[in-house]
């Protein structure tokens, strides 16, 4: 698991089911449209992130390792 | 709009049952939230306006059913109204029905099981049942979609996920063939129903019991889980196991019917998926769940008074959101009457959206994919050996009474 992680929300998937805010408090947020925004990639462990990411119902949340910037498949 | 034009407000009429796109179109470009004073509700169908409301959970509630207390609709036999109350109980305890808090404990439970990755698992499975199935109906030259291949389908795959012993295999079918009919019109549908919904409390019990001593990896031991941390009491978790089963089995239905039918009126499409099924099955199930989806509309209730699109809705107030007309809103959707199975993005909004987003959706998705990816592989033409096509007279569901094909290898 990568120490570092870069998140990516995809808004053409994103349908604002809130999940991620609930698994990455510190990293995600609603914007005026209710769909998650990274506030904050440091905001939470990697791990919580991760799970965040295995929790969206849409697999809208892209991950990569912020070292080296290979994708990170959740 | 012109001064001649006059809408129906029978929302039950044969010609808005048939063809809801045309009607609920007509109101999306009149009014994308109109008031119907006849059945007292709202009536939304803009794209923009319904994506709004749903991620607005706070100020639309979800728990409709404890809060509105009208009568079944079309009306039921006299002597069985009492029933209705043990209907609106079973309803109102499911997991759809909750607000926040409790709809973000109680989801937490279960959001888990259906993530897409964990669902994905289950592909093999659901390709299997695909291909047995159709092993079966292969002989014939003729299939009634509904009954063998729609139906059967689904609850295959939910007595999977329960860990329902093999034997007992038909007794869930028949309770959740009972359910259906929640979704229909007869007069007397309140008493196959009851027996459908008590049969599925007796049923689970036992299992639910068993699960809490001994958890298994099933979906009823995931509920019961949830007893046990003490966010579902055992009501609960037996409503929630009728929930998956109807609404497992129902909305699969629809989207396998619906999707076919538009193929048998498309056959350009259809031979487009022919050509390559392994590799346009997703975005051809995309589009049938937006050009003809298996749910037209669902409920809210205005939590309080709430401005949208010029018109208010005042807190208490009941409201439909037509994802069958959003789905076709011209500012979303190029050509969003015509069934084009290449459309790419598709943000149709036939699961809903928000904090209800449809629980169950990726493992739809993967129905629906195998399905018409089966379908396109092993046969080379459908026809439709009816030339009447008759809907289930529902609000919500878009149902089709039956569907009979014929086909060529």
């Amino acid at each position: 698991m990568p120490e570092r992680l870069d998140v990516h929300v995809d808004h053409d998937r994103c349908v604002g089911n809130g999940m991620c805010l609930e698994f990455a408090t510190g990293v995600f947020a609603h914007n005026a449209r209710r769909q998650a925004e990274v506030v904050d990639p440091e905001g939470d462990a990697a791990e919580d992130i991760i799970v965040a990411a295995e929790n969206c119902p849409t697999a809208a949340i892209q991950l990569s390792d912020a070292a080296t910037g290979e994708p990170y498949e959740v | 709009m012109p001064a001649t034009f006059t809408l129906t407000d029978d929302l039950f009429a044969p010609e808005v049952i048939a063809d809801p796109y045309t009607y609920f179109g007509a109101l999306r470009e009149i009014e994308p939230v109109h008031r119907n004073d006849r059945f007292g509700l709202w009536l939304v169908t803009g794209y923009e306006e319904l994506v709004w409301i749903l991620r607005h959970h706070e100020l639309f509630s979800s728990a409709v059913i404890k809060r509105v207390a009208a009568p079944p609709y079309p009306p039921v036999d006299a002597a069985d109204l009492p029933l209705f109350d043990e209907i609106r109980e079973f309803r109102a305890n499911q997991l759809v029905e909750q607000d926040r808090p409790e709809h973000l404990h109680q989801r937490g439970v279960v959001h888990g099981y259906f993530t897409p990755k964990a669902m994905e698992r289950w592909r093999p499975f659901v390709r299997a049942a695909v291909a047995e199935i159709l092993d079966g109906v292969h002989a014939g030259g003729t299939m009634e979609v509904l009954t063998e291949l729609a139906a059967p389908l689904p609850v295959r795959i939910i007595a999977e996920m329960m860990g329902v012993p093999y034997e007992d295999r038909d007794r869930l079918r028949a309770m959740a063939d009972g359910i259906l009919y929640i979704n229909r019109g007869e007069p007397h549908r309140l008493r196959p129903l009851v027996d459908a919904v008590r049969g599925i409390v007796d049923y689970a019990s036992p299992l639910v019991k068993e699960r809490i001593v001994e958890p298994g990896t099933d979906f009823i031991s995931v509920l019961a889980e949830g007893e046990s941390r003490g966010v579902f009491d055992r009501r609960q978790v037996l409503v929630n196991t009728g929930l998956l089963l109807f609404a497992g089995h129902e909305t699969t239905m629809n989207l396998i019917c619906n999707g076919l039918l538009a193929f048998i009126r498309n056959p350009g499409q259809w031979e487009r998926l022919r050509a390559d099924p392994g590799g346009m099955a997703r975005l051809a199930t995309e589009e049938c769940l937006r050009y003809d989806p298996p749910v037209k509309s669902t409920q809210r209730i205005a939590a309080e008074d709430v401005e949208i699109a010029g018109r208010t809705i005042r807190g208490g107030e009941p409201l439909r959101w037509i994802m069958a007309a959003a789905n076709r809103d011209p500012a979303v959707f190029s050509d969003p009457d015509t069934f084009d199975i290449g459309r790419q993005p598709n943000p149709h909004l036939s699961f809903g959206s928000g904090i209800h987003y449809c629980l169950g959706a990726t493992l739809a998705r993967i129905e629906g994919q195998e399905v018409f990816r089966g379908l396109a592989e092993r046969f080379s033409r459908f026809e439709l050996a009816t030339d009447r096509i008759e809907y289930q007279p529902s609000l919500q569901f878009r149902s089709v009474k039956s569907l009979p094909v014929r086909w060529s290898a």
